[in-house]
């Protein structure tokens, strides 16, 4: 059983079962590969280094649009130029956070400092944001539907076992939230 | 956004188991632009708080004043600027994975002087 997270002197620390630990990884995995970017073999390198993707294009996959969304609503010529200029670094950002909290998962007690923390809370958000595409999740009676879901006897399909996943990363990053809002007030 | 899960139990059952292009600069420099959050069913009350305070250095009762206009009006305009500072803080809001576009302030220039997105010191930014 997992412990809710708590801000104490130490900083922010949790604790997660070996099972939980090997149910992250495998999320952190999935929602990795999803944003690792195709290398093309004619890419320029000096475009690659300086974070230019030209031939960059709006995601297919809906899950990956929501991690990686047009930062215009109705100008879209805009928004493809701002994923040229910005995708890739934005990506590097997200893997960065999701490989720090996979990181965390092989010591034996998790203890977040501020950044520590703050990658946790991205990475479960990503999590939480790829989970709901495949659950359908687009308004909050959908979300409240899901949320019911909460005996691990009820997991007959992969929906419900979904269901169920999304609540834990749910529950595991409302405690991290709180430890985090309570760090913040402390600082101030 | 969804609301605060409960968690008043300490434990539960776990599993078992450089932005700019030529184009923008036809826009005139004082013209504002907003960074506009939208609302989402995923993302958590708690967290988009978090990021407006740590992101942008807002008091916590600006912060939850904008995330519950995002919650109940479905958008909030959190942050004005120039074109290049909005979308600055615009790829930020992606990194923190809430769903942030950019656009042309209506009613002119008379508006959004106020630059408050630029208060933070962007300590939360780029993970």
């Amino acid at each position: 059983m997992a412990k809710a997270f708590k801000y104490g002197v130490k900083g922010i620390s949790g604790f997660l079962e070996p099972a939980e630990r090997e149910l992250l990884r495998g999320l952190l995995g999935d929602v990795i590969s999803m944003l690792e970017p195709q290398e093309a073999a004619h890419q320029d390198p000096l475009a690659a280094l300086i974070g230019l993707d030209m031939d960059v294009q709006e995601p297919t996959d809906s899950a990956l649009r929501r991690l990686l969304p047009n930062v215009s609503r109705n100008d879209d010529a805009a928004s493809l130029e701002f994923r040229q200029l910005t995708e890739r670094s934005l990506r590097e950002t997200k893997i960065g956070a999701l490989k720090a909290a996979a990181l965390d998962l092989d010591k034996d007690e998790i203890l977040l400092n501020d950044t520590g923390a703050r990658h946790w809370s991205m990475a479960l958000n990503d999590i939480r944001l790829v989970l709901a595409e495949r659950l359908d999740i687009r308004d909050e009676e959908d979300a409240d539907h899901v949320h019911q879901m909460q005996d691990w006897s009820q997991a007959e399909d992969v929906g419900s076992y979904l269901a169920l996943v999304y609540n834990f990363t749910t529950w595991l990053q409302e405690s991290l939230m709180q430890a985090m809002l309570q760090s913040l007030e402390t600082s101030r | 956004m969804t609301l605060s899960v409960a968690i008043d139990q300490d434990t539960r059952e776990g599993t078992r188991t450089g932005t700019e292009q030529s184009a923008s600069s036809l826009t005139a420099p004082d013209i504002p632009w907003n960074l506009v959050i939208w609302n989402d069913p995923v993302n958590l009350m708690s967290y988009v708080s978090y990021v407006f305070q740590s992101y942008f250095g807002y008091p916590e009762s600006k912060a939850n004043k904008l995330m519950m206009e995002v919650h109940k009006k479905g958008r909030s305009i959190v942050a004005h600027g120039s074109k290049e500072q909005v979308e600055q803080h615009a790829v930020a809001m992606h990194g923190f994975g809430l769903w942030a576009t950019v656009e042309k302030a209506s009613g002119g220039s008379g508006k959004g002087k106020g630059n408050t997105g630029n208060s933070g010191s962007g300590k939360g930014n780029r993970g």
